[in-house]
């Protein structure tokens, strides 16, 4: 979805970022907002709240509420979808193989 | 460095309703459990995905007393199951599944599942914007409803049966068909906090805040972040 969206809009998006926590390039505010979703997903109160503020001062209140919402959403969709052993169809995991590989979850090891 | 505070009256008047929607669903009967049952395993859910150094995967978080779970309402092994998916949802496998649903019924399964996600999505949600964490109102009588849909299949694409036909759909799309009200309430959710179903096609469909490719970068590091299969 990730390379979809940015090739649709005409971005480079590079996911070897993603998994460097350093941003796709061409993106605006991706190292704050990568930054911020970090945060969120750990238990550093004090860096939590460091990206948030960051986030807020470079991208307004706003996006920082809805970038809050994005995470939270897929801390929910994570869970969906390992609790009910949700998987693609063999031809859909073919074809983001690449994506796979560049993000580096090729490399952890598979709980199924 | 100054800290800037965020407000509940700054968010989003259709999040705020559908998180306060989903979270006092949590007290009240379900599908499969009752409103007791639901607002005992929720908490169980909180106090997973609250702590620090949780207890590991492969123990039984009902056999820790420093978890601190009330287990008066729902099964030692429904506490278990919320407890494992709330916290170490990267760690579940096929055989885990069969084993909890040789003691849950499946369906009862897919609604404690629910249960799970809609804590952790607000507390996600409230946490990341130091809004802190709400009470669970008390529970509401009566029982559940026990309405099964008519047409619930196996499918490939997932463990947990589905709504016929299967497979149509995406995996996490059909996931929790099989009980319409948890599936409405999650997706209700997801459509506040994402994007809303039918915008989903449009790469470049935005609120006028993150624009969709932000959004997916978000998506993709939380998603990286709990080393989901999916």
């Amino acid at each position: 979805m990730l390379s979809w969206s940015g090739t649709e809009q005409g971005l480079e998006v590079n996911l070897e970022n993603v998994q460097n926590a350093s941003g796709g390039v061409e993106v605006s505010f991706a190292r704050e907002l990568v930054d911020f979703a970090t945060a969120a997903t750990e238990f550093d109160l004090s860096e939590l709240t460091k990206t948030r503020n960051d986030l807020i001062n470079v991208a307004g209140l706003a996006v920082a509420i809805d970038a809050a919402a994005v995470i939270a959403n897929f801390e929910m969709m994570t869970r969906l979808a390992d609790s009910t052993g949700a998987r693609m169809q063999t031809e859909v995991v073919a074809n983001r193989l690449a994506v796979a590989t560049a993000m580096g979850v090729d490399k952890v090891v598979s709980r199924r | 460095m100054s800290v800037i505070t965020v407000s509940i009256s700054d968010v989003r008047a259709d999040l705020v309703f559908a998180h306060e929607q989903s979270w006092s669903a949590l007290s009240q009967p379900g599908t499969w459990w009752s409103g007791a049952q639901r607002r005992e395993l929720a908490r169980t859910a909180v106090l997973a995905v609250s702590k620090a150094e949780p207890s590991p995967p492969w123990v039984a978080a009902s056999t820790v007393s420093a978890n601190d779970l009330q287990i008066n309402f729902a099964s030692s092994a429904a506490h278990d199951a919320v407890y494992r998916i709330a916290r170490h949802a990267a760690t579940l496998t096929n055989d885990w599944y069969q084993r909890v649903t040789q003691e849950i019924e499946p369906l009862a399964f897919v609604e404690l599942c629910g249960v799970v996600c809609t804590v952790a999505t607000v507390l996600s949600f409230r946490r990341a914007l130091d809004l802190g964490i709400p009470e669970l109102a008390p529970a509401m009588p009566g029982e559940p409803s026990r309405i099964k849909p008519a047409n619930v299949v196996d499918a490939t694409l997932n463990w947990v049966p589905v709504v016929g036909p299967a497979d149509k759909d995406a995996a996490v799309v059909q996931a929790f068909t099989a009980v319409p009200e948890t599936n409405r309430v999650i997706w209700a959710m997801a459509d506040a906090q994402y994007i809303p179903d039918k915008e989903m096609i449009d790469p470049h469909w935005t609120r006028g805040t993150l624009s969709r490719v932000q959004m997916e970068l978000v998506a993709t590091r939380v998603s990286q972040q709990r080393e989901c299969f999916y």
